[in-house]
């Protein structure tokens, strides 16, 4: 750590303009969990660490019309107490309760998952699967993007995350996840799914899935939601549907080491999103 | 009799320091004009080195690079065979190997200069497998062969008990490396009193050891050698070992200032010993009423680069290696070998926590073979008071092994469960 | 440098930090609290939880800078004119202390979550200590002390 100069920073324009103004020399820390440790070990070596929990106008969720936007520096464990992310919404709060240990929770920001750029990253597959746009702020301007894109045209050295939203779901679109980990704390995460569907009585009307660690990034599993488009979910439907998520791994992940593991892996965690909507969506409480 | 202790729930006398925080483990020791010390590790398991330490002692705060040329006496440590080095001189056997000492006025000027020392790695053949290490043409560790040990153990005729086994099951076992993970990683300081008596301050299982070791590299007399022991933040055979007890004495000596190092965790993984893995090849054999009648194992343990405690810990898994059961025809043949891998040494258990992964594993296979129930097997065939095990025990007081499977199999429901399944 | 004014242990400081210190070494090397442990450096262990405006933190992971304005409990701070917290008291009666190196850090996580939670569950319990590793005891023990200080404050 070679660190010459800090900042509390209060607002989101005096960042803006240290950034503008240190490019690549600076950095920005929210919760720390994943920076601090980069900085200890030397792997990052920037001259201006600027400091952003404390800016009000980056912090919290707020519901604004049709909206939920979630500020960048909100927590994990803001994530998990919020009553937004009961109900339909259970996936966000599964995620979030499942990143690693309290104290990591505590600190450990949404923003921060996103920004930080991890495949495994927990909290992206079901925002991800919740079709979020995140909003980014620099100098010079501001620039949307869908969090599907994002991971090809990710945050600039100028750029600071501001926050990420998505439409509110209706009773009947659910969200749900699901993590396989080495043991229940603190395990990076080996793989995991997110869906969002919208039933019609059994029917699947429409529907997105996003899976985290089978990948460079986390992204959409477009061949499963093809599949699954149309269909009753019923036990055929998810063999079927595990099926075509094997078949998209065995292409992505051909040579990995870690593949025959994940393709016997895949089946119980895509059950279990799957499962778990139709349970939701049956009145039955997750939680 | 009236007892003060036995049957009651006493609290440590140490745990009030301990909830309080005020529980001091050498990283939490801070002394007037201290400096830090930080060690230069191999990062190849095997090659001819050639150290460079002159532009790390130009850095401004550096007070000295210690390297092997410095020790005053004889560079050589261990438990049993004296085959560390304290610093590598010439060849390093493994990765982690202490190579250099960097003493500085702060930690951040030890990280600047560890950044400037220059070591040239000649690699030559490296041997990880212990099997292909007892192989003549293997590459040698330290001298002619590798085998540091073998345990022989021979009881019975097993020509006899092979005859009389009407059952017999044969399989090989590995058990892995296995790290203690202590939760205070290795830290210490050493420094001078007055009279020239060298103190470290250490946590180690081992304080007498430390202090005859370091008199013997620093050519001390063991009367000016002090080791003091902190609170031990877990060892679990982890701190039985040398970690930076002479690299510290040195230090202080040569210096005349109290010298402190803490390792990282990954230093800490790195310097010190693991839990021997082992490959056990096994061969029991029952006869039809189900009373065993032979065994015969060998058992290969991975010593790593050094011996610490490895024929401690083979011979005594070879003692274990019948598990708690009569068994009157056995044949053991448990061996210690070098390879280049990081050393193996004490953990819970020594030697005794690997072999049940082999010898439970039979006793199950062999009563699948008769259809019989794994626990009326294991009963037929236990330890009890008057039995002799394979080594010529015999055991004359308290055997309650029986006792405990039947409560164990009692609250599991096992046998009843297993006539339910059959 | 920089300079940072926060409370630790109820009292206030205002001092002056070089920019790579992280809360822990400010902790530990600038105000002598070595109560924190550091086991890991990288927030798997939790030896370093301290209580950070009411939230448990891995202070290995927080920069010190990071720290001005808040309120900081380590566990220096937690015993009241003399007296034991109820937490510290039950993990010393119930054993839970062995090694000791895990227990600031454990002692603090179970005080966070009796504050926020008089009475968990089992689950809860041992969910509320997942982010603090020990390798003496297995846990049991550190369940049976929570129970036990959770007695302790009822009665309070």
């Amino acid at each position: 750590m070679d660190i010459k100069k800090v900042y509390n920073s209060k607002s989101v324009e005096e960042v803006i303009d240290l950034l503008g103004e240190y490019g690549k020399k600076a950095k920005v820390i929210a919760g720390g969990t994943d920076i601090v440790i980069a900085l200890n070990k030397n792997v990052i070596e920037p001259e201006i660490l600027i400091d952003i929990s404390k800016i009000e106008e980056l912090k919290g969720i707020r519901e604004e019309d049709e909206y939920i936007t979630i500020g960048s520096t909100t927590t994990f464990a803001e994530v998990v107490e919020s009553q937004i992310f009961e109900n339909n919404l259970y996936g966000l709060h599964k995620a979030c309760k499942m990143v690693g240990s309290p104290q990591i929770r505590n600190k450990g920001t949404i923003g921060g998952n996103i920004a930080n750029g991890s495949p495994a990253a927990d909290s992206v597959p079901p925002l991800m699967a919740l079709d979020s746009i995140v909003t980014l702020k620099s100098i010079d301007g501001i620039r949307e993007i869908s969090l599907e894109d994002y991971y090809l045209n990710p945050i600039k050295e100028k750029e600071l995350l501001i926050n990420i939203r998505f439409k509110r779901p209706k009773d009947n679109q659910i969200l749900t996840f699901a993590k396989l980990g080495l043991r229940k704390a603190l395990a990076i995460s080996r793989l995991t799914l997110s869906s969002y569907i919208e039933f019609e009585d059994k029917t699947i009307d429409s529907i997105r899935v996003a899976s985290g660690a089978l990948a460079k990034f986390p992204m959409r599993e477009k061949e499963v939601e093809d599949y699954l488009l149309g269909k009753s979910l019923e036990e055929k439907t998810i063999e079927g549907a595990i099926e075509v998520l094997r078949n998209s791994m065995d292409e992505r992940l051909k040579g990995r080491s870690t593949l025959p593991y994940k393709r016997v892996a895949i089946s119980t965690i895509l059950r279990e999103i799957l499962e778990e909507a139709l349970a939701i969506e049956e009145g039955v409480k997750a939680w | 009799m009236k007892l003060n202790i036995v049957g009651k729930n006493i609290i440590r006398v140490d745990a009030q320091a301990k909830v309080t925080g005020k529980a001091l483990y050498p990283q939490d020791i801070y002394l007037d004009n201290m400096v830090y010390g930080k060690t230069v590790r191999s990062t190849k398991p095997h090659a001819y080195i050639k150290i460079d330490i002159s532009e790390a002692e130009k850095v401004d705060g550096v007070l000295k690079v210690f390297t092997y040329k410095d020790i005053p006496n004889k560079n050589a440590h261990g438990v049993v065979l004296k085959d560390h080095e304290a610093f590598a001189s010439k060849k390093v056997i493994r990765i982690g190997e202490p190579i250099a000492f960097i003493v500085a006025e702060t930690q951040k000027i030890c990280e600047e200069a560890y950044k400037k020392i220059k070591i040239d790695y000649e690699e030559i053949p490296a041997v990880f497998d212990p099997v292909e290490a007892m192989k003549e043409d293997a590459p040698k560790v330290h001298g002619d062969s590798n085998i540091i040990y073998h345990f022989k153990l021979r009881h019975g005729d097993i020509e006899e008990g092979k005859r009389k086994s009407k059952y017999i099951v044969e399989n090989i076992y590995k058990s892995p490396m296995v790290e203690h993970a202590f939760l205070q990683p290795e830290a210490g300081l050493g420094y001078l009193e007055e009279d020239g008596t060298v103190v470290v301050v250490i946590a180690t299982q081992y304080p007498h050891y430390d202090r005859e070791e370091v008199a013997i590299n620093l050519g001390l007399p063991e009367e000016k050698v002090k080791i003091i022991n902190t609170n031990v933040g877990g060892a679990f055979g982890g701190r039985e070992d040398i970690s930076a007890q002479i690299h510290l004495a040195l230090a202080a000596m040569v210096l005349k200032r109290p010298v402190k190092v803490i390792f990282s965790r990954e230093e800490s993984f790195l310097a010190h010993s693991k839990r021997h893995p082992m490959i056990m090849k096994y061969k029991t054999g029952a006869d039809e009423n189900g009373y065993l009648q032979y065994m015969e194992a060998e058992i290969i343990g991975d010593s790593g680069a050094h011996c610490s405690w490895a024929m401690n810990v083979l011979r005594k898994a070879g003692v274990h290696a019948t598990g708690p059961y009569v068994i009157p025809h056995v044949k053991v043949d448990a061996y210690a070998v070098y390879t280049n891998n990081p050393y193996t040494g004490a953990m819970r258990g020594f030697g005794a926590t690997q072999v049940p992964i082999a010898h439970e594993q039979q006793m199950d296979a062999l009563a699948e073979k008769l259809g019989m129930n794994p626990i009326e097997f294991r009963m037929k065939n236990i330890f009890r008071r008057g039995s002799m095990t394979a080594t010529g025990q015999i055991l004359t007081d308290s055997v309650p092994l029986d006792r405990c499977l039947e409560a164990v199999d009692e609250r599991f429901k096992f046998s009843q469960l297993w006539k339910e399944v059959k | 440098m920089v300079n940072i004014n926060f409370t630790v242990n109820g009292k206030p400081y205002e001092i002056s930090i070089d920019e790579n210190m992280r809360l822990i070494d400010v902790l530990r090397d600038e105000l002598g609290l070595i109560g924190t442990k550091e086991g890991c450096g990288e927030g798997e262990c939790g030896a370093c939880t301290i209580i950070m405006d009411g939230e448990t933190v891995n202070s290995c992971l927080v920069m010190g800078f990071q720290a001005d304005g808040s309120n900081i409990v380590t566990i220096e701070g937690l015993e009241k004119d003399g007296q034991l917290h109820p937490v510290q008291r039950a993990y010393m009666e119930a054993g839970a202390v062995q090694c000791g190196f895990c227990i600031p850090g454990m002692v603090l996580s179970t005080k966070a979550l009796l504050d926020k939670n008089p009475s968990p569950s089992d689950e809860e319990i041992r969910e509320g200590i997942s982010g603090n590793l020990c390798r003496c005891t297995g846990y049991n023990k550190m369940l049976i002390a929570t129970k036990k200080a959770i007695e302790y404050m009822k009665g309070e």
